[in-house]
């Protein structure tokens, strides 16, 4: 069926949106890392090193995946859901599953470590772009069409939150509702779930009352400047003193310790001080610029599939992205997710490298 | 069953789009605000975070003597600090450091589980004794540290206190010169401010800042310490011997109005401040004080008269019959019956009440109150030290011939000290009246080194050098001849003059048997090196007379202080009475049933001594009608009648 459509090559434009993006984050790894690096490993490049590691494995797969027609996946789709959904319970199994950060997500051994949750979110864009295609007929009515989907999604999402990853979590939930939008579920299905939303918020409120100072601390993080508020001030302290030009590249100070991990999800914060007001636009207009792309893509896209593999792969580096920079410039509460192609990422760069693969080569076919 | 359309799914992307477009803009606006607007506070908590500052305290300034002698210096008096992070348990350390520095258990553990970087235990562990930070170092705890600090310290203890002031326990000044030199005492804190990152590491990237503090610099006093401690002694003296309601001393250097020595009594240890009511420590009464001068005040009148020409001391003559009618009112001289036929000087010798109110009258209010505003009454002397008060002159419109007539005898004025020993300063030191000054210079506290001097402050010239030699000339009379005469010191040739007070009641109306009894003297009456005021209020257990009690005080602190300066005896001084050579020998007179308040005009001839307390004679001894040498001692008993 493909040859009712042109396939003439992939989006250059996209592909050079990623490939500046990554320079830019391999540069900024290396500027908020060395610190760190140096006390930690007593190796400066160390976190440059495996970030170019990675990238170019990630970019290498890439290529390698942007030349797997998109239509191939459907026939794995399940396999690859059943394969994440066994991970996603084994990674919960103490022994199996690590423990980093407080959260038992990550699976395998030292580098070569993953997390489930990042590979089940791709997982779910796969297998939920197939389903829908199938279930579209009856996807109007709220039983038949509406809850079946939303009752996995739901699941799975619980599972995420039993490591506990919250982050995670949040972009799965909000890409899998998006692509519920996109095939068309009702507006007033979606106005419902809101309000189990908001009725599931408040119970979780009352069940333990302390969540609601976690919540406002980014409204006024001065309140609890040594615990809730502690990360979001020490990201302030390095976005407020970068102005509109930024101290220089190399030159922040809130890498010195101050900010925890800056190479990782706090790494925005660096580039807010160091490149100013004129980098961080411009980072951000390069993400925009790779959503425009991308929703092209989507537009364009011959069949429901392609529109929902290629909408759920853009929607969920987007939502990723939009979250990481609230988080980071205090507009959200602080939730735990890297920016996508910025953040030291290891083996979830490569695979967010992988989903982007998919989308260039739904990009070769247009209607 | 509604049928999805193409048309729907791409208007759901587009929707999805445009709410990814909403968001970036919301996150771009809030990024601009936290970049451009929001920075400048950001920048400033973080310059905070980034930067540490070790703070260098400068060590307060000492205040010396004119010769150099310490006053006022500091003394270590280290403080207890502890870093709550490094205590390893808190219950332990904070019951050994409540146990050593004497405080209760419950605030010291408070303290030390502050979640600061370092923590004072307040007030116990700040400014402790040599003693007690070994003992809390001798403890070995963890995270507790002794770091250096220092304490005021008032080497004399209570001396020269309320011009000294005192400092509170973070070396600010509160009071006295403390308080009004406390700029040029505290000097400037020093600090290393550096960059460092979160674990206290400096950051080499940014340069650091090293100000080095600027130690305070040292107080140079006209006080001399020999003449202020003999003041000190004498006012011990007369608290111990009359138990007055409060006595004042002031010398000075009349030939520049620099202070040589000031104190009052109650006084208090600058050391202890804490313990001394706020009245005490506040009134610096040599300055604070007004009263109504008496007597002293004549010789502002004298100058002015002798000024005018209006009365030449020994041709002009005047009859004193024992009072004077002035505007229908009978004034009364001290003597009951008068003084009889004398010259202006002999007017002088014994302070005669109507030979002054005639001066007065020869002079006309207009020309008196000039002088007296000439001479500094009224206004503030302009002292470097605070609280000085202005005293109070009639209004002039208001002045009628009987206030015309007290005014010159020094009756309804109000005057402080401190004006007077300057009137007094310009009519003998050859007419220049000064404004007087107390600290002399600053000095480098490392070189010592003169940074900053006070000259002398000539006010202005109120009398001729010819006058002020007849005023020396005629107070030196009242000394050596006259009401004076316990203030006499052998080859000194002390001048001076006397005065008795009254004080005005709660009621408006003067009391009785309570007086501000006072002396002021200088020497060499030829060229005087120093003035001495000297005033007790409400002596006990005396005869209530400025030649009894305030004259011999000052002659006690004009001779100790004249040998202490170096000042020579010598000759050619007019010769007490008592040697006079054809002196006759004087019949005792029966006291016994006179009041109190008659004994003064004995005293010129006779020093008495009084045992029990009463208004009235009850005995004396030697018995009236015995022939004694003049200038020998009456022992009277009081009682009431």
């Amino acid at each position: 069926m493909q040859n009712r459509f042109r396939t003439d090559g992939v989006d250059r434009l996209l592909v050079i949106l990623i490939l500046m993006i990554l320079l830019i984050g391999s540069l900024m790894v290396y500027s908020a890392s060395y610190i760190w690096a140096e006390y930690k490993f007593d190796d400066s490049f160390y976190f440059l090193k495996r970030q170019l590691l990675f990238a170019g494995v990630g970019v290498v797969a890439m290529f390698i995946v942007a030349n797997v027609p998109y239509f191939q996946w459907i026939k794995y789709r399940k396999w690859i859901f059943i394969g994440c959904i066994v991970l996603l319970i084994a990674v919960l199994i103490p022994g199996v599953g690590m423990v980093r950060g407080g959260a038992r997500s990550w699976i395998g051994i030292g580098a070569f470590s993953i997390q489930p949750a990042e590979f089940m979110k791709l997982g779910m864009i796969l297998f939920l772009s197939g389903y829908l295609v199938n279930a579209q007929e009856k996807l109007t009515e709220f039983r038949r069409g509406f809850v079946p989907p939303l009752l996995i999604i739901v699941s799975i999402f619980l599972l995420i939150m039993l490591q506990p990853d919250l982050g995670t979590g949040m972009v799965f939930i909000l890409t899998s509702f998006l692509l519920l939008f996109v095939a068309g579920a009702r507006w007033g299905h979606f106005l419902i779930l809101g309000g189990f939303g908001v009725l599931g918020f408040l119970l979780l409120i009352i069940s333990a009352p302390y969540r609601i100072n976690r919540i406002t601390a980014f409204l006024d993080p001065w309140q609890d400047p040594l615990g809730n508020g502690f990360q979001i001030i020490q990201s302030l302290y390095a976005i407020g003193p970068g102005g509109l030009f930024g101290v220089g590249y190399g030159n922040s100070l809130q890498k010195y310790f101050y900010l925890p991990e800056p190479h990782n999800d706090f790494i925005f914060a660096i580039i807010a001080e160091e490149l100013g007001f004129i980098g961080g636009f411009f980072v951000i207009g390069l993400f925009f610029l790779f959503v425009w792309r991308g929703v092209l893509v989507s537009l364009h896209a011959p069949d429901l599939f392609a529109k929902l593999l290629s909408i759920g792969i853009v929607g969920m580096i987007a939502i990723q992205v939009m979250i990481n920079i609230s988080v980071v410039i205090g507009l959200i509460p602080v939730t735990g997710i890297t920016l996508p192609f910025l953040s030291y990422g290891g083996s979830s760069l490569t695979l967010t490298l992988c989903s982007v693969g998919i989308l260039l080569n739904i990009s070769k076919y247009r209607k | 069953m509604k049928r999805i359309t193409n048309m729907v799914i791409q208007k759901r992307i587009v929707t999805v789009f445009l709410f990814a477009v909403i968001i970036i803009g919301i996150i771009l606006f809030r990024l601009g605000y936290v970049q451009l607007i929001w920075s400048d506070f950001l920048i400033g908590q973080a310059e905070e975070l980034w930067s540490r500052d070790i703070v260098f305290e400068p060590e307060r300034g000492k205040i010396v003597d004119r010769n150099g002698e310490v006053l006022a210096e500091n003394v270590s008096a280290p403080t207890v600090m502890v870093v709550p992070r490094q205590v390893t348990s808190h219950e332990q350390t904070a019951k050994s450091l409540a146990d050593a520095l004497d405080m209760p258990y419950d605030a010291a553990l408070e303290t030390i589980k502050k979640n600061e970087r370092i923590v004072i235990l307040q007030p116990e562990g700040r400014k402790i004794s040599e003693e007690k930070a070994i003992a809390v170092q001798n403890l070995n705890l963890d995270g507790v540290y002794i770091a250096e600090d220092s304490k005021r310290y008032y080497p004399k203890g209570p001396y020269l206190s309320h011009v000294l002031g005192f400092s509170g326990i973070d070396n600010q000044g509160l009071t006295g010169l403390e308080l009004s030199y406390d700029e040029q005492l505290s000097g400037t804190e020093g600090s290393l401010s550096f960059y460092s990152d979160a674990k206290g590491k400096k950051l080499a990237q940014k340069a650091d800042k090293y100000t080095p503090p600027q130690d305070g610099m040292n107080l140079q006093l006209t006080i001399d310490h020999k003449v202020q401690t003999i003041i000190e002694r004498e006012l011990d003296i007369a608290v111990e011997k009359y138990n007055p309601d409060s006595v004042v001393a002031i010398a000075v250097d009349p030939d520049n109005g620099s202070v040589l020595g000031m104190s009052s009594r109650p006084t208090f240890n600058p050391g202890n401040y804490q313990e001394i009511a706020a009245e005490v420590y506040n009134r610096n009464l040599p300055i604070w004080s007004t009263y109504e001068p008496g007597s002293t005040f004549k010789i502002i009148t004298l100058a002015a008269a002798l000024e005018e020409n209006k009365v030449d001391l020994l041709e002009d003559e005047y009859v004193d019959d024992g009072s004077i009618e002035v505007g229908g009112t009978q004034l009364h001289c001290w003597k009951r019956g008068g003084h009889g036929h004398q010259t202006f000087l002999e007017v002088v010798q014994n302070s005669c009440n109507p030979g002054f109110i005639v001066m007065g009258q020869k002079l006309g209010k207009e020309k008196l109150f000039s002088y007296i505003e000439n001479f500094g009454f009224g206004s503030k002397t302009g002292i470097d030290l605070q609280g000085e008060a202005n005293g109070i002159l009639f209004n002039l419109e208001r002045v009628g011939p009987v206030e015309l007539a007290t005014t010159s005898f020094g009756q309804g004025v109000s005057v402080t000290p401190i004006q007077q020993v300057m009137a007094v300063s310009a009519a003998v030191n050859g007419g220049n009246l000064y404004e007087p000054y107390i600290v002399q210079a600053l000095l480098d506290p490392v070189t010592g080194e003169v940074v900053d001097k006070k000259e002398p402050e000539l006010k202005r010239r109120v009398i001729s050098k010819d006058t002020s030699e007849q005023v020396r000339n005629a107070l030196e009379h009242v000394v050596a001849l006259g009401t004076g005469r316990n203030a006499y010191v052998e080859g000194y040739r002390v001048g001076g003059k006397t005065g008795t007070a009254q004080k005005v009641g709660k009621d408006g109306r003067y009391m009785e048997n309570n007086y501000v009894v006072s002396f002021i003297g200088f020497a060499p009456a030829n060229d005087p090196e120093i003035v001495v005021y000297v005033a007790v209020d409400n002596p006990k257990g005396t005869v209530q007379f400025g030649g009894t009690v305030a004259a011999p005080i000052v002659g006690t602190v004009i001779g100790d202080s004249l040998r202490a300066l170096g000042v020579e005896k010598q000759d050619g001084g007019i010769e007490k009475a008592y040697q006079w050579p054809d002196t006759p020998a004087i019949e005792v007179p029966n006291l016994i049933g006179a009041s109190k308040s008659d004994l003064p005009e004995y005293m010129i001839s006779l020093q008495i001594e009084t045992l029990g307390e009463g208004d009235y004679i009850i005995d004396q001894a030697p018995a009236p009608g015995e022939k004694v040498e003049e200038g020998s001692k009456i022992r009277i008993v009081l009682g009431d009648k």
